[in-house]
């Protein structure tokens, strides 16, 4: 009797894992503003990617049950927490992708690690994920500030632009992507002889344009993002800041800004992405297939990154068999990535997955050929340059 | 060369011009929502959003019609207005008896919704809309590179605003108004159509939303929520120049802004907040505003 | 009462012909069914206590009270519906009792702002020549005038506008004598120009010295007319009336 009821329960549990195995049921939570400032750089383009992923997977013929939730987090770090938080307790949500906004995503992180699950950040910024705040389950896969102000910094002082002077967003992304950059300009031979901090957000930039004209630096560092850098490159050019010799250097530009500025004033600049649609064959096809199912819009980098550490993360499903967090990670930092829209990378002990940055210049409205065709590239920057080295992190996982 | 505070001369020219030019978009919004005000007792809330589509308007004029910047000068207001007229007619007017209150929450919504239907329908980014080929360039001023362009923006509020000033304290029209402000009852027994009086009043609020929208539009990016950056700014305009006083709203809108140019110039981390804490000065001395006319 | 009202209508339809007519303030119901004529070239005086109903009795006619019932004739036409605009229109006038006068608006506008209804409206000079006082304070503030001017004020703006029938509301209160004395000229001279009159009173020796009859008004109806010359022989019941 007892040993019969041994043998049922075996063979229960036997049948049970054999069916976890053929049907492992994987919820993808796509956190991101879908409203405000960054829609239009993540929102719904990042679930498109994520979708693409999930298809390009094939997770349905491999018995890999994929759903796909999203919600706005309005760019609010104690929203996006109470949202990863139900998703985490109540929705069986296994990992959530994107999050812009460095406090935003710096507050799904602690979630995170508090819940031990995954996070797959595409959208944010800030050093800090894969540095003091780095935790064990979180990836930070498209840039970071360090990235942005190595890259475009050292094309810049390199360039013969040597004197910098700060327009800067009043708040932790913009004094640290101030900080990063500082410390890149110096040290490539540069100086910064002043700086100026814009309320976050901010309508009229004119007069801190006219405050770093007058202080005769070579070129105005924008540390800021979306409409405001949009509107400080707009404003620059209506007082003729650019037209008389100085530069601006767009810290962190996304393509949907220059489409937005249009490139009558945004040509020339300098910027440092990720991805961009038209670098090969392959970025084309797979952002012609982005661009159907957004009404014409081309991916950024950070819907890039959305695809590309989703397909990972399934093949993580797939090699390992399960959703264990910790055989996830560990198989994913073992693995490289690789996909047809980021090319190769690796993911480092820190979280940060490192991969080719490129260096870009805006095209004169001449050089264009139509609508999207935006960028030229000046410099591949290669993985190990661009990302700040693993022991300067101060990251507790490395020790 | 001798510095004032610090800051060179030249230096301070230039921000009391810029300062300028943004008191204009203030005192044309709180312009609108002063005279909106004076004659409904709502708190026009919908009046960012107004502004913004003015703002599309114009772009939409130009991109699907081909219609120039100089003509949606004209149609934008009068297209807005007449949406403006529309709500007027269809929910506001069904608020009057009720408490103010009922009146800010119905625009309040009505300003998420439109804000969100534009959000949908063109994203956030922005559009691009180009200055007009006759005010490309800029003059050099000696102490400053003042874009043609925003030069207009002064004179065109600066005129607008004066012509809403004298049609509104000088006419019959602006007396009616007046009256019809301080006791619309006697005004409609001495047989004055007070309701349509009201209805034209808001389309008329809204169209001067409309018009620094289309001003608006070639220097800020016409997104969806540009409205929403600006409105709150101008909410404190209107209360340090007090509720529904026409020369107030002026005034304060034109000096305000030239008081926070001075202070991006001086301590740019508190440009944001100036007008919040002149707005709370304001209110514990003179409660009724600069201008207002204590009830 | 209504067969006495009966006997007193002329053989003409009165100018204007007030029937049942009820009023709410609110909730409270303030007029009980009110019922008077008014004959083209009359002044009709509305007399009673504090509280009465005269005033909303005014603001019944006019429109201006919102919740009203019965029937206000004028002029052939029934204006029980009307929105006070129309009323207006339809060529009455009003002159309220705390006069009205607009604050923002300087003596001039004040004297300009109502429109001409109709043909035959005293001018802006007519009208001066009747209030001199008025002509010299044309560009000061409405509400910058005494208490007489700005009475003088709120009558002479509603002569403007062509409107033959006037209503009154108390016109003398609070006002020095001599004043007084300048508006019972002044209405005396209105009505030979042939104004017709409604006024409410509380000084029934002024309405004595210049009104064809006078209405008792009593917890929202009307009780008792007097004709003006059968006024002495009344006095004592006219007193009790009023509780003077």
């Amino acid at each position: 009797m007892k040993l019969k009821t041994l043998a049922l329960a075996a063979l229960a549990t036997t049948l049970m894992a054999g069916s976890a195995m053929a049907q492992t049921a994987i919820k993808i939570g796509v956190l991101n503003d879908r409203s405000g400032t960054y829609a239009d750089l993540s929102g719904e383009g990042s679930v498109v990617a994520a979708r693409m992923a999930v298809e390009d997977f094939g997770a349905a013929d491999k018995g890999i049950d994929v759903e796909i939730v999203s919600a706005d987090h309005q760019n609010k770090p104690d929203v996006a927490s109470n949202i990863a938080r139900q998703w985490y307790d109540q929705d069986g949500v296994d990992v959530i992708v994107d999050v812009p906004t460095s406090s935003a995503a710096l507050a799904v992180n602690e979630i995170n690690r508090e819940k031990g699950k995954i996070f797959l950040n595409s959208g944010a910024a800030s050093t800090d994920l894969t540095g003091t705040a780095c935790a064990p389950g979180t990836i930070h896969w498209t840039y970071d500030t360090y990235a942005l102000a190595n890259g475009t910094g050292k094309a810049m002082v390199d360039a013969g632009y040597k004197d910098w002077f700060f327009l800067t967003a009043d708040y932790a992304f913009g004094h640290s992507l101030e900080e990063n950059t500082t410390k890149v300009v110096t040290e490539s031979g540069g100086t910064v002889v002043g700086s100026v901090r814009h309320p976050f957000p901010g309508t009229d930039f004119s007069s801190f344009l006219l405050q770093a004209q007058s202080s005769g630096a070579d070129v105005i560092g924008l540390a800021n993002a979306g409409g405001d850098t949009v509107n400080s490159i707009k404003q620059a050019s209506e007082f003729g800041i650019t037209q008389s010799g100085q530069a601006l250097a767009g810290l962190l530009i996304f393509i949907t800004d220059v489409h937005a500025l249009g490139l009558e004033t945004a040509q020339g600049l300098v910027l440092t992405e990720a991805f961009y649609w038209d670098l090969n064959d392959d970025t084309r096809a797979w952002s012609e297939r982005f661009s159907a199912e957004m009404g014409g819009s081309k991916p950024t980098m950070v819907h890039a990154g959305v695809y590309s550490s989703v397909l990972h993360y399934l093949n993580a499903v797939e090699a390992t068999g399960g959703k264990d967090t910790e055989a996830l990670m560990a198989w994913m930092k073992e693995n490289p990535s690789e996909d047809p829209v980021m090319g190769t990378g690796t993911v480092r002990a820190d979280g940060r997955h490192m991969h080719d940055m490129y260096l870009f210049q805006v095209k004169t409205p001449a050089e264009s050929t139509g609508p999207w065709d935006y960028y030229k590239l000046l410099a591949t920057i290669p993985a190990e340059e661009a990302f700040r080295p693993l022991e300067e992190g101060g990251c507790p996982l490395v020790e | 060369m001798f510095e004032l505070l610090g800051i060179p001369p030249q230096a301070l020219f230039g921000q009391l011009l810029l300062g300028l030019i943004n008191g204009s978009f203030y005192a044309l919004l709180s312009l609108g929502l002063a005279v909106i005000f004076g004659l409904l007792n709502i708190i026009n809330f919908s009046h960012g959003a107004q502004y913004m589509m003015g703002a599309f308007v114009a772009w939409m004029l130009m991109t699907y019609a081909g219609i120039n910047y100089w003509w949606a000068l004209l149609l934008v207001p009068i297209i807005v207005g007449a949406s403006g007229v529309v709500i007027e007619r269809l929910m506001i007017s069904r608020l009057y008896h009720l408490d103010h209150l009922y009146g800010l929450l119905l625009t309040f919504g009505l300003a998420l919704i439109i804000q969100g239907l534009f959000r949908n329908r063109f994203g956030v980014s922005g559009l691009p809309y180009a200055i007009p080929a006759e005010l490309t360039g800029a003059q050099n001023l000696g102490f400053m590179f003042l874009p043609n362009y925003r030069g207009w923006v002064v004179v065109a509020s600066v005129v607008v605003c004066f012509g809403t000033w004298f049609a509104i304290e000088r006419t019959r029209l602006g007396a009616c108004l007046r009256a019809a402000t301080e006791n619309p009852t006697l005004v409609g027994a001495f047989g004055i159509n007070v309701p349509r009086m009201i209805t034209l009043t808001y389309g008329f609020g809204v169209g001067l939303a409309a018009f620094a929208g289309v001003l608006a539009a070639p220097i800020y990016s016409v997104n969806p929520n540009m409205g929403a950056d600006l409105i709150i700014v101008v909410f404190a305009v209107v209360v340090i120049g007090g509720m529904g006083s026409i020369l107030g709203a002026i005034v304060t809108g034109f000096g305000l802004g030239i008081v926070e140019g001075l202070t991006k110039v001086f301590y740019p981390e508190g440009s944001a907040v100036v007008i919040f804490v002149i707005m709370a000065l304001v209110l514990l001395v003179k409660p009724a505003g600069l201008f207002g006319r204590t009830a | 009462m209504s067969e006495a009202m009966a006997m007193t209508e002329p053989a003409t339809a009165p100018f204007l012909s007030v029937r049942d007519l009820e009023g709410w303030y609110d909730e409270s119901h303030v007029l009980h069914g009110v019922d008077f004529d008014v004959n083209a070239g009359e002044v009709v005086t509305l007399l009673g206590r504090n509280g009465a109903g005269k005033t909303t009795t005014l603001r019944a006619i006019m429109g201006t009270l919102a919740k009203r019932r019965g029937s206000v004739r004028f002029n052939g036409r029934e204006l029980i519906d009307l929105p006070p605009r129309a009323i207006a229109r339809a060529g009455i006038a009003f002159c309220p009792e705390e006069r009205g006068i607009f604050s923002s608006l300087s003596v001039e506008e004040n004297l300009m702002l109502p429109p001409t209804v109709s043909q035959g409206g005293l001018s802006r000079e007519d009208v001066l020549a009747m209030f001199p006082n008025l002509k010299e304070r044309l560009s000061s503030q409405g509400t910058k005038l005494s208490g007489g001017e700005q009475q003088m004020l709120a009558i002479a703006r509603i002569l403007r506008t062509g409107a033959k029938f006037l209503l009154l509301d108390e016109p003398t209160e609070g006002l020095a004598p001599v004043i007084v004395q300048q508006i019972g000229r002044t209405l005396s001279e209105l009505k030979s120009r042939g104004f017709t009159i409604v006024l409410v009173e509380q000084n029934f020796r002024f309405a004595a010295s210049i009104a064809d009859r006078h209405y008792v008004v009593e917890q929202g109806r009307v009780i008792d007319m007097i004709p003006n010359e059968e006024l002495e022989a009344n006095i004592g019941k006219l007193h009790a009336y009023l509780g003077v």
